[in-house]
């Protein structure tokens, strides 16, 4: 038998890990990426990979870890996979160590560890402050092993429309477009993986990258693949807001002494340097005396919305509040927060020795993703899914430094999962459905190219980020989102009129971008209505309204199905694996 | 593979070519080019300098020295293969490598750049000057080998052309700019001075021995300019010993 | 008062084949802008400054942080990472023009695979046996995982290549990245298996011995790695090596 063809999407850390397992056990795969894979978001991470290696004499475990995962996921997460991950998870480590990943080191020349939020334990291995570049390269330098070998073939510049599902309803093969030459072509394949990341650009700007659309999750998930979790959203309280995306301003800012403020009078026009100490809010230190600036990450998040949204005391009315470490002197800043500062300088072009930075919460990782079982294969046989883009490491919230381990470790398992699957499948009848596929997404483009309206896509998608960012971001409201999902409906009638500006068949970024937009407004939805449905208040999802976690209703997973309908996606709720760990309430401000 | 309906791509151009590993024999040549540059060519240049800086010493002292350099065992044989073909390898060579570059100074005006570029041209000035010199000084007129006694004069009567001798100074300052900047970059392009201090201070040192060799370089000419030797006499009578001054 | 405007001038082409024009857009200023967010203001509303409906403009990016390498291109003449290129802090009009020494494909988009291909041709990668569990890795002191480290961080942006006046169709030369990559690989002790085929790839034709030492590529770096540092190293490697293997032949 020939060995078994298989279709990566997606060339982040996930995607490489699946293709590097498949590729070594005799597997030929094609992969597929929008960016060059070295260019996959997986580079934007920052802290570390978690893994309980215990190099530090603290006796912590791979249970220790699992507890640590579930409990900051707020026991969403079913618990199996999660405690295979944190128990393989040193093992993974140790085989990034040997790709030779620049890993920081003891004088001893052993791995080093720091400590990192949620855990009480140094199990966070890192390399300088860009551990998720260092991985991805590590990676991304087997891959391009195998692929100097002839085993993999990259398909750089690719953009995934579709799964070719065959007539039981087997994954067969992928449709894809290539995004220089617009070609539209179908690719056989014995199984698919996709690895295709998070949704940041539901939410117009997000720390994510330009790529993390969802628009695959979204593509097969119109398909019929259930998505789950879809409502929880993790935000990072301190980004940089910037003219075309988030970046992240590290916690530490406020380890240091950085202070939170907004001007006590909405509209305040003044430079900050003219407002009194007396007419600064310090709204953290206020609210939460004992902890100050230094309260957990979901309460930081929450007050500072709470500030601007409700009180409206944004700077400028912009959402954005000042973080001030001007009042510490310049040598102590730069000894402790040298590099973080500098990045901000570098890309807001204040420096924050002598200006007050400028951070709004902001959108940074999806928990939720494509449904899957432990074999990380969706409801669609023969359709995997992994890394981001699926929903079952995180639970309700992610713990720090989980997420690299999680799509790595996710590859890992994956690889020999689908070749064994891959080995067994029932050989394809005729072309699997292909010609069918490839019809019916040449019909989109050609009805999107010669669409005459007068919506620009681009538009469409600031109207559907501000959105989501107010309504479905950190503070809920089943009123907001009703809202939320009515105004989605509106840009859903409005995309119907799309004009693209370029009609081109060559290098088209827009059309691209303008297919990719249908798919994230019938996401949005299922993001939105997965929140309205959880009344309740569990990790990142908080509802003033519902202040509470409630496990007798909602310790499930939601699971949102595709219908057409102009009611959305239906929803249905599935049991959570608790075999190992009974949930007990979450709480950061007591010993757990 | 099934392909929907697609009308032609137009087509990328080319670019440049990736690394041919292990493939050609460029490395050599351009390493001899680079080699050649200090020994024999840099080598025979402190020589040549040194050697003119006895006419400081008079016509006759330099008769002398040019006579010296002339009875050393076969140095015709030496002549050639120590100093024409290098230079002529050097030269072409380098003209080689100067047009397969693509000079960037106008959009990225820094210091190494300048340097690039100047290390081009400082070439080429010398190339030319050389080939200029050797025809005129070795091969055209008295010939100086069968004749030192001459030379002083050959030299002083050359430059009394103000034009050329505002050529021999530029072509001094060129080469010995060329051959200095030359070390540095041999040291940096060979591994000696790896490390970003110990470049820059190789190259402190380079820029004093560039100096140094400048000026005495351009002694060396004054020498046959200036007042003190005026009207050499066509032929000076040549021992092979070295007179103390005059 | 007036509104505070931008001006961007942007070399387009439409195709490889089709002729480059400038087109030139206002912009309304607004703090904090950079290249790319003046790019993303043009798309939603493609009108050009005399009024003209045109096309979004076609350039690669994608994390936005100075990480993910895409968004090189020449902006006010020099290359640089769109991304941190503040407006601010540029002449107006900004002057944005793709890279010159790669394919051109469409606007600001060119191809670099080129870069790739070259770590493919000099195998930048530790030669692992297999990824099933072998326990830990090798020791590695502090020291050298300082020296590893800052090499580790290219973000094969090609800013390096396209200012190198030696990297152009005539040399073929490889340029400072790669040659940056085979002084990481032959530092690590596992990698240091290939460090002699890395040498000899390394002397083929484009190779380290193309380098003028302009030493623009250590200027132009955003990620400060020390290009001429490693150039400097490996040529000395290669050409021990190239010594070797001749008196060994």
């Amino acid at each position: 038998m020939a060995s078994p063809r298989i279709i990566v999407v997606g060339g982040g850390l996930a995607g490489l890990s699946s293709v590097i397992k498949i590729a070594e056990a005799g597997g030929s795969v094609d992969l597929f990426s929008i960016v060059p894979v070295k260019r996959s978001h997986s580079v934007c991470a920052q802290g570390g990979i978690n893994a309980a290696k215990n190099l530090k004499g603290e006796g912590d475990t791979t249970w220790q870890h699992f507890d640590d995962s579930i409990y900051g996921g707020d026991f969403l997460a079913n618990q199996t996979p999660v405690k295979a991950m944190c128990e393989n998870a040193p093992a993974v480590i140790d085989l990034l160590d040997r790709m030779g990943v620049p890993f920081n080191r003891t004088p001893e020349g052993l791995l080093d560890f720091r400590r990192f939020g949620g855990t009480l334990y140094h199990r966070t291995a890192f390399a300088g402050a860009t551990t998720g570049q260092q991985l991805l390269y590590a990676l991304d330098e087997q891959v391009r092993r195998f692929e100097s070998e002839g085993k993999v073939k990259k398909y750089e510049g690719w953009e995934f429309l579709s799964a070719i599902i065959d007539s039981k309803g087997v994954a067969r093969g992928i449709t894809a477009m290539n995004l220089r030459t617009m070609e539209l072509r179908a690719f056989p394949a014995d199984a698919v993986i996709l690895a295709t990341g998070g949704v940041g650009a539901l939410f117009g700007k997000s720390t994510n990258s330009v790529v993390c659309t969802g628009s695959a999750q979204s593509a097969v998930f119109q398909q019929g693949a259930y998505y789950a979790n879809g409502e929880f959203i993790q935000v990072h309280p301190t980004a940089i807001p910037g003219e075309d995306k988030l970046r992240l301003m590290s916690e530490s800012a406020r380890g240091e002494g950085g202070r939170v403020w907004v001007p006590r009078k909405a509209g305040d026009k003044r430079v900050f340097s003219q407002i009194p100490e007396s007419e600064r809010w310090y709204f953290l230190e206020e609210w939460y005396p004992k902890y100050g600036n230094l309260v957990p990450r979901d309460v930081a998040t929450r007050a500072i919305f709470k500030a601007v949204y409700e009180y409206g005391l944004g700077i400028d009315g912009q959402p954005m509040v000042y973080l001030d470490l001007s009042h510490i002197d310049r040598e102590t800043l730069d000894r402790k927060l040298g590099g973080i500062l500098e990045i901000y300088e570098k890309f807001v072009g204040d420096d924050p020795h002598e200006v007050p930075m400028k951070i709004f919460p902001g959108m940074h990782y999806t928990m939720g993703g494509l449904w899957v079982d432990f074999n990380q294969m969706t409801n669609i046989p023969g359709l995997f899914a992994v890394g981001e883009c699926e929903y079952q490491y995180h639970g309700a919230n992610r713990l720090g430094a989980n997420s690299l381990m999680s799509c790595i470790h996710g590859g890992f398992i994956t690889g020999p999962i689908v070749m064994k699957y891959a080995k067994s499948v029932d050989a394809v009848e005729g072309d699997g459905g292909a010609a069918a596929e490839l019809a019916r997404q040449a019909e989109i483009n050609k009805a999107l190219i010669s669409n005459q309206g007068t919506e620009n896509p681009f538009k469409l998608w600031r109207e559907l980020g501000q959105t989501m960012t107010e309504h479905a971001t950190v503070i809920r409201y089943n009123k907001g989102l009703q809202q939320a999902d009515q105004k989605i409906m509106e840009l859903m009638d409005r995309y119907k009129s799309v004009n693209l500006s370029d009609k081109s068949q060559w290098a088209n970024t827009s059309f691209a971008f303008a297919r990719q937009l249908k798919n994230m407004l019938e996401l949005s939805r299922v993001v939105v209505q997965g929140a309205f449905l959880r009344d309740e208040s569990r990790g990142a999802h908080y509802k003033p309204d519902f202040p509470d976690r409630n496990d007798e209703k909602f310790l499930k997973t939601t699971k949102a199905r595709f219908t057409g309908e102009v009611e959305g996606p239906s929803f249905e709720f599935e049991e959570v694996d608790t075999q190992f760990i009974t949930p007990r309430p979450r709480r950061y401000d007591a010993a757990k | 593979m099934a392909t929907a309906n697609h009308p032609a791509a137009p087509k990328l151009s080319t670019g440049v070519q990736p690394l041919r590993a292990a493939k050609g024999s460029s490395f050599l040549w351009r390493k001899l080019h680079s080699l050649l540059g200090i020994i024999p060519i840099g080598a025979f240049l402190v020589e040549h300098l040194l050697s003119n800086f006895e006419a400081l010493k008079g016509p006759a002292a330099y008769a002398a020295q040019v006579k010296f350099l002339n009875s050393l065992p076969l140095v015709r044989v030496l002549e050639w293969t120590f100093i024409f073909l290098p230079i002529a390898y050097h030269a072409i060579y380098g003209l080689y490598i100067w047009f397969r570059g693509k000079s960037n100074i106008v959009y990225y005006p820094w210091a190494g750049n300048w340097m690039y570029l100047a290390q081009r041209w400082t070439g080429l000035v010398a190339f030319l000057y050389i080939g200029y010199h050797v025809a005129t000084q070795r091969f055209l007129g008295v010939s100086l080998p069968e004749n030192p006694g001459a030379s002083f004069h050959k030299v002083q009567a050359e430059l009394s052309n103000p034009v050329i001798l505002a050529f021999y100074v530029i072509a001094m300052i060129a080469i010995c700019w060329h051959f200095a900047y030359g070390i540095w970059l041999f040291a940096a392009k060979w591994g000696i001075t790896p490390g970003v201090k110990s470049r820059k201070r190789f190259g402190y040192l380079c820029a004093a021995f560039g100096l140094a060799l400048a000026i005495m370089g351009l002694a060396g000419i004054w020498a046959f300019v200036s007042p003190q030797y005026k009207n050499a006499p066509e032929n000076v009578q040549v021992t092979t010993l070295v007179e103390p001054g005059r | 008062m007036a509104t505070k405007t931008v001006t961007l001038e942007i070399k387009r082409q439409a195709s490889p084949d089709s002729p480059a024009v400038w087109e030139k857009f206002e912009l309304e200023w607004r703090p904090g802008m950079n290249v790319i967010s003046a790019m993303m203001e043009i798309a939603a509303n493609p009108v050009t400054v005399d009024g003209r409906e045109t096309t979004p403009i076609s350039y690669d990016s994608n994390c936005l942080e100075e990480i993910c390498g895409s968004c090189a291109m020449r902006i006010n003449g020099k290359a640089r990472m769109a991304c941190s290129a503040l407006v601010d802090n540029l002449e107006q009009p900004i002057k944005v023009e793709p890279l010159s020494k790669f394919p051109l494909v469409r606007d600001l988009q060119v191809d670099r695979s080129v870069l790739f291909e070259n770590l493919k041709a000099v195998q930048a990668w530790v030669p692992i046996d297999g990824t099933y569990d072998l326990g830990p890795g090798p020791r590695v002191f502090p020291a050298q995982q300082e020296v590893s480290y800052p090499l580790s961080n290219c973000i094969s942006c090609t800013c390096c290549m396209e200012v190198c006046p030696q990297f152009n169709e005539a040399t073929g030369f490889v340029g400072a990245a790669t040659i940056a990559q085979v002084k990481l690989f032959n530092n690590h002790p596992t990698g240091r298996v290939l460090a002699e085929e890395r040498l000899r790839a390394l002397a083929g034709d484009g190779g380290v011995q193309e380098c003028g030492f302009a030493q623009n590529c250590v200027e132009v770096c955003p990620k400060q790695i020390p290009l001429t540092d490693a150039i400097s190293d490996i040529s000395r490697d290669v050409l021990f090596q190239k010594a070797k293997d001749l008196i060994r032949s």
